[in-house]
């Protein structure tokens, strides 16, 4: 059958409905604390990575489509969604006055304990565990700096005195110093795992990170998700009309076979 | 089957929580006491497609993997405890707690539930009740022949009776502080009860141990900002819209599928 092709169409068909997912994650997140908006990389996957390139051998095999110019295996490329990656660029700051809010401004994540190991996650939305823990919203703890092992470095609050931290993450309880949150940044996210629960997980943990982070804390301050809903809609249109272009290529390859099937065979 | 439609509709259940808080919110804005609260959302599991470092070809692997999210769940809808502003209304058994902590108010139950309404009454016995005639804790009995009633920073309630030129203390009302109030439970009727996550009752004289102090007269109105109420209604009525708009995407992908043949 010379329709090849349709599995070309089947495959942007497919790429654009998985992008439609990631849209949908998106939008869906808009109003999440600290989400970070996630974005999908296309690839062209030739099929000359598949076959050799053919020789033009027109005098020697019956004719076909193929025979008449050298494709060098180039004739079907499909595309395949090669990666997801998130853009980690800074959500806007929405002021709450709630003490316990804190936002990132710049590249860091706070560390948490989740139960299974340290995270790192930038929705600073803290609240208070009943012993006076710092903890997410989730009851992950709050880690503070230290070279000690995670369960060691979590933050006890008695409710004695105003909670404030300040620009470098240090936290004070009326005028004590109680520690300073571990804002961890990396020179670059890549290695970063989305796990959910607005948690992130490092997939290589030989990535050290800077030993001067640059980011800075806001008290009272909530970090919106960075999703651009213009956008968003915008891709959304694209990726419906793409899905329906590719569902037309598919249909007028099956137009083509059915020509093929029923007419061409036909004597007289 | 698309993923797009489960994920889009669970950012629609979430607008709908957070549409509900700000709608007990905006429905309580002339409650005294009252606590607004505020929905929190976070990002569901991923789905991993391709693991990131995953091999490509030969010593080459992926720098990044295809990961799908599956949407948004609510994660908490917390209270705030920020203080209202306060009103001054005369009434001797109206109080503010200017500063932390709750009166403690033996509920119908037998229990205590804890609560920043200070609009107190007595009763036909003369007890000091709430709104709802349940007794502060500990119970202070007014007598009848009382023709005034003090009630001092720390607490201390004194009467004046006739004949008498000096003030005669007749009980302390006492606060009660949690380590988390955003933990307690709200039970309703201005009421809240403590939870494993509030912590255990503090309970002490007014100014004492960082608890606030007691001012009489005055009450304390809800911390609910109208404004902020409404911006955010804005952008939750949006933000469902946007996902609305997905499940149509989604829907008419399916269609142009369903016309294939």
């Amino acid at each position: 059958m010379s329709s090849k092709g349709i599995y070309s169409a089947l495959s942007g068909a497919m790429a654009q409905s998985h992008q439609l997912d990631t849209i949908a994650q998106n939008i869906a997140n808009a109003s999440t604390p600290g989400f970070k908006t996630d974005k999908n990389a296309f690839k062209e996957h030739l099929t000359i990575l598949e076959k050799a390139p053919d020789v033009i051998n027109v005098p020697r095999v019956p004719a076909s489509i193929e025979s008449f110019f050298d494709m060098e295996g180039t004739d079907k490329s499909f595309v395949d969604v090669d990666a997801t990656f998130t853009d980690f660029g800074q959500g806007g700051l929405k002021a709450t006055g709630n003490n316990l809010d804190v936002a990132i401004e710049g590249k860091g994540f706070i560390e948490v304990l989740s139960p299974q190991g340290p995270r790192l996650t930038r929705k600073g939305t803290f609240s208070l565990g009943a012993d006076g823990t710092l903890m997410t919203t989730d009851g992950n703890p709050v880690l503070q700096k230290g070279d000690g092992p995670a369960q060691d470095r979590l933050i006890k609050l008695n409710g004695e005195g105003n909670i404030t931290f300040n620009q470098q993450g240090d936290i004070y309880q009326g005028t004590n110093q109680i520690g300073t949150l571990s804002i961890v940044e990396f020179e670059k996210n890549d290695h970063l795992k989305k796990i959910g629960h607005s948690l992130y997980a490092p997939t290589d943990t030989t990535v050290q990170p800077l030993a001067n982070p640059q980011s800075t804390l806001q008290q009272g301050f909530i970090e919106t998700s960075n999703v651009n809903i213009v956008k968003e809609m915008t891709d959304m249109i694209q990726a419906t009309r793409g899905f329906e272009s590719s569902q037309r290529a598919i249909k007028a390859y099956d137009e083509m076979d059915a020509k093929l099937v029923n007419d061409v065979p036909k004597l007289g | 089957m698309l993923k797009a439609l489960n994920t889009a509709a669970s950012g629609m259940q979430a607008q709908q929580t957070s549409l509900d808080t700000i709608a007990n919110n905006m429905a309580n804005v002339s409650t005294t006491g009252f606590k607004k609260s505020r929905a929190e959302f976070e990002d569901l599991l991923y789905q991993t497609i391709k693991e990131p470092g995953a091999p490509q070809t030969k010593n080459n692997p992926h720098p990044t993997g295809v990961q799908v999210g599956l949407g948004v769940k609510t994660a908490a809808s917390q209270k705030l405890f920020e203080e209202g502003h306060v009103q001054l209304t005369k009434n001797p058994l109206d109080l503010a707690v200017e500063g932390k902590g709750f009166f403690p108010i033996q509920m119908a139950n037998g229990e205590i539930g804890y609560t920043r309404d200070g609009t107190f009454h007595k009763d036909a016995g003369g007890r000091i009740v709430d709104k709802n005639g349940y007794p502060l804790v500990p119970e202070i009995v007014v007598p009848p022949n009382a023709t005034g009633i003090g009630i001092e920073e720390s607490g201390k309630v004194s009467i004046q009776v006739p004949g008498n030129m000096v003030p005669q203390q007749i009980g302390q009302i006492q606060l009660v502080d949690f380590i988390n109030p955003a933990g307690l439970k709200a039970m309703g009727k201005n009421l809240f009860t403590p939870t494993a996550s509030s912590g255990s009752p503090l309970q002490g004289n007014p100014g004492e141990n960082n608890l606030g102090t007691v001012a009489q007269g005055q009450l304390e109105g809800s911390n609910v900002n109208i404004v902020d109420e409404m911006v955010d209604m804005i952008r939750t009525q949006r933000n469902y819209e946007s996902n609305s708009k997905v499940v149509q995407a989604a829907d008419q992908m399916l269609q142009f599928s369903n016309n294939l043949r």
